[in-house]
């Protein structure tokens, strides 16, 4: 029994860490209708194994993606369509950026790092509501996939892995 | 002096068999399990389905025959199954009709190879479930009595009554005896053996003992193991009750022949003559069964005889007590064998009905053979020597062997109820399952064995609705938060069968445990259903 006690009071200190360690955006807030900057930061690894890819889903809603290149790593994107069609600078655009890759690179757990992209906020998104872009992070054969979405009433803290997600504020 | 102590042990004795009834009363109480242990079902207990089953099929640890199949349907409407087949151990029983979505209950009643009727439901819910309609599986004590006291008064004719008159045959020379005594347990036997044919056939049928008139009860009671020991039962009696009245040239081949038929009829059915290996069990059982009524059978008309100080005793004394040693061996030899094989661990003998039926026998035991022993090596040679006091001596203690050998009698009736730990092993390794439905998806889930220790988890992972889906990654979470266990965490791997399994996992504890699935179902989408899931010491 006190064995049991043990590794449960040890796995609770672990699972605090890890807590305070997920992969976040850095700006937690936007308006709907902007453009907005989207800085994923990586603090750590999968359970001590270097990173080696980075992967994010663009969640409906979101068009008009640029990711930033990164030295050292190979940036891929992977187009479809969306559900339906946006408007953007006058143009209606039904397709585009739905998951951006960061892959091939070497990120050692004791490193920190960022990976960056842009996009547009359409105005349709839900004013008040959070939106949540799944990570997909690979050590390797490890992977570490930060794509909880909590369900409606739950608390986002009592999630494992957490997806960054974002405020969204009104139209300015 | 010698007087006041024998009765002080008819006493004690007395005492032993009051307890002894009470204690087969206690043992019987809390029995919903099976004698012949259901294993599996399909589909499984708790199970949410599509569509209607075409068929339905219960395994067992054992062969069996069903007796009473039936239905519930949501509404508590009983629909009779009436159209199944056996294999192996497995019945397959058609569904004669669609199902309306709700709970149902498919009760079954069965009949083991031990001869025992064993009865059980189970749930399963068709779209959704409902609450489940009352099915009651109640003791019926009256029909339970029967049961026993005709098994008790059974046994008495077999091995008081023919081993008796084996004993007058062959031992007791030309003295007669024990035989007004013997005849009378033989007729006990005779009234018995019939009677105990329709209560099996009331217990087979789960009818009340008001039943017993109807022709189907009979019927029903004549088609299970047990109606063969009757029929050989009624034999031996028969062969016995010739013997005492029949030419005294045929006494010894009739009494003879009528032993062996006590030990088929033994053989024919019960627990131990039902388990594995059969090659092994049921000649055991039958030589136990012919110890027993050697040994038991001679008591009477021996006491009897020195009792009197017949001519003859002396003489009888002297046959007896030679034959008695080797008999006795071959018979605690049998008895030994029999009970590691249905008892199986030293555990079970205090965790169980059966084994503490078992010990109190043993105890029995101990208390007969010290008796016996001091009999056979302290007072028989002074017996045959002649001294009268000392035969007198003796005939009061037999007379005291008597009530142990009835009230052993009493403790191996109750056993009709119990089931053995070897059977109670195969129910416990059966597997628990548990459907956890959510709108995304859902799991059928099952732990084999159902208790706690190493396990194996296999689960078949289905879309909200009934659809097949693909996962791209599946992982076991069991938890238990009243203990204080952090949850155990294990991916699942697909060994090709459409199924996931967690093989090597170590369930700590028995209790509550909550069991979630966590399905990867894409790239950036997991789905985590959980219910709980009780899980047997």
């Amino acid at each position: 029994m006190n064995k049991y006690l043990l590794s449960a009071a040890a796995l609770l200190v672990l699972g605090t860490n890890a807590a305070c360690a997920h992969i976040t955006l850095e700006t937690q807030e936007a308006a709907v209708g902007s453009t907005y900057k989207a800085v994923l930061r990586v603090p750590h690894g999968c359970d001590g194994k270097a990173t080696t890819a980075v992967r994010v889903q663009i969640p409906e809603g979101v068009i008009a993606v640029k990711p930033m290149p990164k030295p050292g790593w190979t940036l891929q994107t992977k187009k479809g369509k969306y559900e339906k069609s946006y408007q953007l600078y006058g143009q209606a655009v039904t397709d585009g950026v739905k998951e951006v890759d960061w892959s091939g690179g070497n990120l050692p757990d004791e490193f920190y790092d960022e990976f960056v992209f842009r996009a547009i906020l359409t105005a349709d998104l839900p004013v008040g509501q959070k939106l949540y872009f799944p990570v997909v992070q690979e050590c390797g054969d490890a992977v570490d996939r930060w794509i909880e979405i909590p369900a409606a009433g739950q608390d986002e803290d009592t999630l494992e892995t957490p997806a960054p997600g974002i405020k969204l504020t009104p139209k300015k | 002096m010698v007087d006041t102590n024998s009765k002080r042990v008819g006493r004690i004795a007395g005492g032993l068999l009051g307890l002894l009834m009470a204690l087969v009363v206690m043992a019987s109480t809390s029995q919903a399990f099976a004698h012949a242990a259901l294993i599996k079902t399909d589909p499984a207990d708790g199970a949410v389905l599509a569509q209607t089953p075409t068929q339905f099929s219960l395994t067992f640890s054992e062969p069996v025959s069903p007796l009473v199949l039936t239905l519930v349907k949501p509404d508590g409407t009983p629909v009779a199954l009436t159209s199944f087949r056996l294999t192996d151990q497995t019945l397959e029983i058609d569904n004669p009709q669609a199902l309306k979505s709700g709970t149902h209950v498919l009760s079954w009643r069965v009949i083991s190879a031990d001869g025992h009727p064993v009865g059980g439901s189970l749930l399963f819910s068709i779209g959704a479930p409902t609450e489940p309609p009352v099915v009651s599986e109640a003791v019926d004590w009256p029909s339970r009595s029967a049961i026993w006291i005709g098994k008790v008064f059974l046994y008495i004719g077999l091995f008081l009554g023919v081993g008796g008159a084996f004993a007058l045959a062959w031992l007791a020379g030309e003295g007669r005896a024990g035989q007004r005594f013997v005849t009378a347990a033989i007729l006990c036997g005779l009234v018995a053996a019939p009677l105990s044919l329709g209560f099996q056939g009331l217990d087979a049928l789960g009818a009340p003992l008001s039943h017993l008139a109807q022709p189907v009860i009979w019927r029903t009671g004549l088609g299970t193991s047990f109606g063969w020991t009757v029929l050989a039962a009624l034999t031996a009696l028969g062969l016995g009750l010739l013997s005492l009245a029949g030419p005294r040239v045929l006494a010894r081949p009739l009494a003879l022949a009528g032993l062996a038929g006590v030990g088929v009829a033994l053989a024919a059915s019960g627990h131990a003559s039902a388990a594995e290996p059969q090659w092994l069990t049921r000649p055991l059982v039958f030589v136990h069964g012919i110890g027993i009524a050697f040994w038991a059978g001679a008591l009477m008309p021996l006491g009897l005889a020195l009792k009197r100080q017949t001519a003859g005793a002396v003489a009888f004394l002297r046959r007896f007590s030679c034959a008695i040693l080797p008999v006795v061996a071959v018979l605690a030899a049998a008895g030994i064998v029999l009970a590691v094989i249905q008892v199986q661990t030293p555990s079970a003998l205090a965790g169980t009905a059966y084994g503490r039926l078992l010990l109190v026998k043993l105890a029995l035991l101990v208390f007969l053979f010290t008796l016996a022993a001091v009999n056979r090596w302290k007072l028989t040679a002074s017996a045959e020597a002649g001294a009268t006091e000392v035969q007198r001596r003796l005939a009061r203690s037999i007379g005291v062997e008597m009530l142990i050998v009835l009230a052993i009698f009493g403790v191996a009736a109750g056993w009709r109820f119990t089931p053995p730990p070897r059977v109670l092993a195969i129910a416990a390794a059966q597997p628990v399952s548990v459907h956890i439905h959510a709108l995304e998806a859902m799991a059928d889930l099952s732990i084999t064995p159902g208790h706690a220790g190493p396990v194996a988890a296999s689960m078949i992972i289905m879309t909200g609705d009934f659809g097949p889906l693909d996962a791209k990654e599946v992982t076991l979470v069991l938890s238990k938060p009243d203990s204080g266990i952090e949850p155990l965490k294990r991916a699942a791997t697909k060994p090709g069968d459409g199924s996931w399994r967690v093989d090597n996992l170590v369930i700590p504890v028995p209790g509550r445990w909550t069991v979630r699935i966590d399905i990867l179902v894409s790239d950036f989408k997991m789905v985590k259903i959980e219910a709980p899931v009780d899980v047997r010491p």
